[in-house]
């Protein structure tokens, strides 16, 4: 089922247009947004949650028109939302920020409500710093905190914006299972900046770049964009596009190929660096 | 909070399950409980299943869900349901700041009432702008850091704006009626203040619905300032102004304009009244 149907969004601030003609379907399980810096990743997912209106574009979410003030509720009783610089009062507990949330959400029976707050700060492990200050709470934990309120009634829409910033590698992989099983049945949109994220939970991938989408498939098919453009070497090529030093002495490269190089199999972030172009490749390659 | 040095022994654990520990006891072994899971599990032998989850429910609920506050318990007994009672105590204008800004404001505008030549012109310019701050002091980007998040919940963002407006409002009115009394000059004065803080109050209420509410009582407040200021400062007896049929007239029509056109733009409210 098409979960979302963003037609030629146009979002402008000023005269740069964050988003510039921006197509997206997402369908039930798990859509990755890969995009660099300033792509329009969160302008997207602001448009998607209904927090931010479009300049012009055709949107149905869940089946309905959030530009209609009753389309546009049901649309909020259905969705969980972390936005990128999810904040919370830092006077309040984490218990009474989740509180606050899902009272907003219409969540009205007290008992109820607080039992469902347990739930989600299980899921995301604070269940024990239930009763500390959001001030006392670490950068990882806050980002967990945000996620637990996007979790709240267990939504069949959940927009993530960069969700794995400052999660430590366990809590990371504690994300990755509860993205994969809330994709079962749910849609999930999630924006990143971790190809492995993408590569571990994702089901369909939408490359970002400059306000519109340049690539819409799996992320097997992402990959296979960079068959036969992936080398390695024991020296740096400087005819690649990119290259960098991969483990004792051997140096991977994107781009054409010379004759007889080692070809290897694509990763995907292979071929996001292709898709985006030698500037962003390079950076990559001098990041190494 | 300090990691708890000490753990229970199967011995209180017995004690605590039949409840024969004081009550002091109890709430730290209560507390501790709650952090410390193979102290939770020598209850066990104690207490069969089924009434040690229900105990378990319990204690979580004792020690973690937010005490109601005075004010969620006050608000509870005129009728307002906890929910609501809860949103309007995670006001942030409600909270000590707010209220000590606010009081320090018409404490000085009270003094200079009494020492300077128009000092009760500045009172009558300063009072009725407390409100309004007080509105963008509790609703939107602004004010709440968590705004993004809720701005995308189904709860109405005018009816919330509105609850924290009426509390805000509320708690606004006691002080500064109270330092309107002991204005000096003619008792009526002290309601001289009233209808432009509340044309006030509104105004910034429906020019939300364009932009975010600090915005809108920042703009809202310079130009009542220039305006009152100007019209006040020059005249020794300030009720020239503020009791002249056509400003009270004025005020009372801004008033209405305002109410007319938030009811009317209340869906729109919705989705935009942000910074964005
Ligand atoms: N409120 C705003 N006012 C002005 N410009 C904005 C605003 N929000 C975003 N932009 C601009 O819109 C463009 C897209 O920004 P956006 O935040 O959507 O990018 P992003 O893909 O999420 O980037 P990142 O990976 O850094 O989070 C950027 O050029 C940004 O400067
Ligand atoms: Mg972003
Ligand atoms: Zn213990």
């Amino acid at each position: 089922m098409t979960t979302i149907e963003a037609t030629e969004l146009v979002k402008a601030y000023g005269r740069h247009r964050a988003l510039d003609g921006m197509t997206l379907h997402a369908r039930t399980g798990v859509t990755g947004l890969l995009g660099p810096n300033g792509a329009g990743k969160t302008t997207l997912l602001r448009v998607l949650a209904t927090v931010l209106p479009a300049d012009s574009g055709q949107l149905r979410v869940l089946g309905q028109d959030p530009y209609d003030a009753v389309g546009r509720r049901s649309v909020r009783r259905r969705l969980g939302y972390l936005p990128q610089d999810a904040g919370f009062h830092r006077g309040f507990t984490a218990f009474e920020a989740v509180d606050y949330v899902a009272v907003l959400k219409e969540h009205t029976d007290t008992r109820a409500r607080h039992e469902e707050v347990r739930r989600v700060l299980d899921l995301v492990a604070l269940g024990d710093v239930a009763t500390k200050r959001v001030r006392a709470l670490s950068g990882g934990m806050r980002q967990r905190l945000g996620l637990a309120q996007a979790l709240l009634g267990d939504p069949p829409l959940l927009v993530l914006d960069e969700p794995t910033v400052g999660l430590d590698p366990e809590q990371r992989m504690r994300f990755r299972d509860l993205v994969s099983e809330a994709g079962q049945g749910r849609t999930v949109i999630l924006s990143t900046h971790q190809t492995e994220d993408v590569a571990a939970v994702c089901s369909d991938v939408v490359v970002v770049k400059e306000g519109r989408s340049v690539f819409t498939g799996t992320p097997t098919e992402l990959a296979s964009l960079a068959t036969g453009r992936v080398w390695v070497d024991d020296a740096k090529d400087p005819r690649a596009v990119a290259g960098w030093r991969v483990g004792a002495g051997h140096y991977h490269h994107i781009g054409d190929p010379p004759a007889g190089a080692e070809l290897v199999d694509p990763t995907i972030e292979d071929a996001y660096l292709l898709l985006l172009g030698p500037q962003a490749a390079q950076g990559r390659g001098e990041a190494a | 909070m300090t990691t708890t040095p000490w753990h229970l022994d199967g011995e209180l654990a017995g004690r605590y399950a039949v409840g024969t520990v004081g009550p002091v006891l109890a709430a730290s072994v209560e507390q501790h409980l709650v952090a410390c899971v193979p102290c939770r599990s020598l209850l066990a032998p104690h207490v069969d299943t089924p009434r040690l989850d229900l105990v378990w429910a319990e204690v979580l609920e004792e020690v973690e869900a937010p005490r109601p506050t005075l004010l969620e318990r006050l608000l509870g007994s005129i009728g307002m349901s906890d929910a609501t009672a809860r949103l309007v105590a995670a006001t942030p204008s409600l909270r000590g700041a707010w209220v000590t800004g606010m009081s320090v404001v018409l404490a000085l505008s009270l003094l200079a009432a009494y020492v300077a030549d128009n000092g009760v012109a500045v009172f009558l310019a300063l009072a009725p702008v407390l409100p309004a701050l007080g509105v963008a002091a509790a609703y939107g980007p602004a004010a709440d850091p968590a705004h993004e998040i809720v701005a995308a919940t189904p709860y109405s963002a005018v009816r919330l704006l509105a609850l924290r407006t009426a509390f805000v409002v509320a708690t606004t009115l006691v002080p500064a009626a109270v330092a309107g009394l002991l204005l000096p000059g003619p008792a009526h004065l002290a309601l001289a203040w009233l209808l432009p803080g509340l044309a006030l109050t509104v105004g910034t209420v429906a020019v939300s619905t364009w932009i975010a509410p600090h915005q809108a009582a920042a703009a809202l407040t310079v130009a009542w300032l220039a305006v009152s200021l100007r019209a006040l400062a020059p005249r020794h007896d300030p009720l020239l102004v503020t009791t002249t049929p056509v400003v009270l007239g004025c005020t009372v029509a801004l008033a209405a304009a305002a109410a007319v056109l938030l009811v009317q733009r209340r869906d729109i409210a919705d989705v935009i009244r942000r910074t964005a």
